[in-house]
């Protein structure tokens, strides 16, 4: 199955842009960094309807489409399970540099203690060979915190009894 | 209910591939846009309205309508809408075709898609549709979740890497019967596909569909102007959608619910008990070979956990009681604001026994599939009646 090299002659203009964007967040993403960075907490928000407590924060619960303020903020555990796994192992432009994202990375999905949805981010393992659905996990936070998402660095595996 | 049958009275596809450096987005778009319009032997005049859509952040142009004015369709001093809704908009495009005709709001329409992938990239442009905040800073474009729910379906139901290397292998050698396909690999083996590279566990290179260029137009008539038309079209018998979360993290990534929830609600609506026995034929979007085996499932072929099972027992082949993908499928060719909409084109060619080398035998009834944006789908059931 070779692949016969292409010999066409390109006309080529080229230019690098840069697009610049400023996103509001909202009052509850603003509750969660604040937490994140001053206290390393990690919060969630709770329907006072139906219970479920969304994570990362939401402003409305989808099934029952009512409203949550800061006031329905609960804070959830830097623990949880590993629920599903992968080792990122392909060059991409990151849109936020403009620059190739470094790679390998562990990408994961878990499920923190107190949550009713699941949460995806870092995991600090390339060998896949490592992890397994159902690893216990915990959050590192780093130590300068800066008010964003990278102050849980990534989540780790621990060993812990359940 | 709808106030007329509408049918698929004109295809146009362009042949996809890696790369079209030799034409611009709309002189692609054209070329689909005049073979629909040769194939219902129309012109542009006799075109009532567009619907038009892409992904367009992945190419960074914002406002592709212009190109549908006269350069790529024929939009000039007509009414467009466009519609764009991530993986399903293919489909999103077809099912709002469909109640532009059946609405009677117009007697014809004209519905296109395309992606020129390969001028930005579709890694980048798939983060960019996603939450700046909470999801962008690790997420990896649609391989990375595509793997946690290839990883979560293998872990929750003992599915083999080689199982889904079966899907890779019976959807490329099937596109080496469609002349449109991009990836077209007659010999391919279970073997091949099994030691390429692992791109992002368990998804190895030959386990997830390509980056293609191309465009998929369709022409859709009320019933009076499909007689006009053609003695041969593609009926719609239903069309249905369901939107999920915004973040696919809000529930467990995988055994596809919206799948199951629009598929019940279409199947009711076209009269499909059994839809192994009652459709003839499937073309179902799979951005992997994993997916495939769980969509299959979601979509009622199979029980839960039975999709690898499915395939090793032959029904999904091409020679089977029930071909899933005799195109190809996406993991051959995936431009993806037009890849659901090819799925509508290809469900159309077989029910109207256009498709020579890949046609299924006497095929009455077909289902297309889009999937995309965090978790939708979107189902069309086409046949070679009408349904009322």
């Amino acid at each position: 199955m070779s692949r016969k090299k292409s010999q066409e002659k390109i006309f080529e203009i080229k230019w690098k842009t840069d697009l610049p964007y400023r996103y509001s967040i909202g009052k509850l993403a603003v509750k969660f960094f604040e937490e994140l960075k001053e206290n390393k907490k990690i919060m969630g928000s709770k329907c006072s309807k139906c219970g479920k407590v969304h994570s990362p924060p939401r402003a409305v619960c989808a099934e029952c489409f009512i409203e949550m303020t800061v006031e329905d903020m609960v804070e959830l555990s830097p623990r949880g399970t590993l629920e599903g796994f992968t080792v990122i192992n392909y060059p991409f432009t990151d849109p936020a540099t403009g620059g190739l994202r470094p790679f390998p990375y562990g990408y994961a999905i878990f499920k923190l203690d107190g949550a009713d949805t699941y949460t995806m981010h870092f995991i600090n393992e390339t060998d896949y060979t490592k992890l397994k659905v159902g690893q216990r996990v915990e959050a590192v936070f780093k130590e300068e915190r800066e008010g964003n998402i990278g102050d849980i660095m990534y989540y780790k595996v621990i060993k812990e009894e359940k | 209910m709808p106030k007329h049958d509408v049918a698929i009275v004109g295809i146009g596809q362009t042949k996809f591939r890696s790369k079209r450096r030799d034409v611009n987005i709309p002189e692609m778009i054209y070329e689909a846009v005049k073979m629909a319009l040769d194939d219902a032997q129309l012109e542009p005049k006799d075109i009532d309205a567009l619907i038009i859509g892409n992904m367009d952040h992945f190419e960074g142009i914002n406002f592709s309508e212009l190109m549908c004015g006269i350069e790529a369709a024929p939009g000039y001093l007509k009414p467009i809408v466009k519609v764009a809704t991530g993986g399903t908009t293919g489909s999103s495009l077809a099912i709002c075709g469909y109640h532009n005709v059946a609405s009677g709001i117009y007697d014809n329409v004209l519905v296109i898609g395309w992606e020129k992938l390969n001028e930005g990239g579709a890694t980048t442009g798939i983060i960019t549709a996603f939450d700046p905040v909470w999801e962008r800073p690790s997420l990896a474009g649609a391989l990375g979740p595509l793997a946690l729910m290839a990883g979560m379906y293998s872990a929750k139901y003992g599915i083999t890497a080689e199982q889904a290397a079966k899907v890779t292998v019976k959807n490329r050698s099937n596109a080496a019967n469609n002349p449109f396909a991009h990836l077209q690999m007659p010999n391919i083996t279970i073997d091949y596909v099994m030691s390429s590279q692992m791109i992002s566990y368990p998804l190895r290179l030959h386990d997830v569909c390509p980056q293609s260029e191309g465009a998929c137009a369709l022409i859709y008539a009320n019933e009076e102007e499909t007689k006009k038309i053609t003695d041969n079209p593609a009926w719609f018998h239903a069309v249905e959608t369901a939107h999920y979360y915004t973040f696919g993290t809000d529930d467990k990534m995988y055994d596809l619910p919206t799948a199951t929830f629009a598929s019940k609600k279409a199947y009711k609506k076209a009269g499909i008990k059994n839809p192994v026995k009652d459709l003839d034929v499937a073309e179902i979007y799979e951005p992997t070979s994993w997916s495939e085996l769980s969509w299959t499932e979601a979509l009622g072929f199979c029980k839960p956990g039975e999709g690898g099972k499915l395939l090793d027992e032959g029904i999904t082949l091409m020679s089977g009681e029930f071909p899933v993908n005799p195109s190809g499928g996406v993991l051959s060719t995936n431009p993806i604001g037009a890849t659901a909409l090819v799925r509508v084109a290809e469900a159309a060619i077989q029910v109207m026994g256009r498709g020579e080398k890949r046609q299924v035998p006497d095929v009455e009834k077909a289902l297309a599939m889009g999937f995309g944006g965090s978790l939708w789908t979107e189902i069309l059931i086409l046949g070679k009646e009408p349904m009322r």
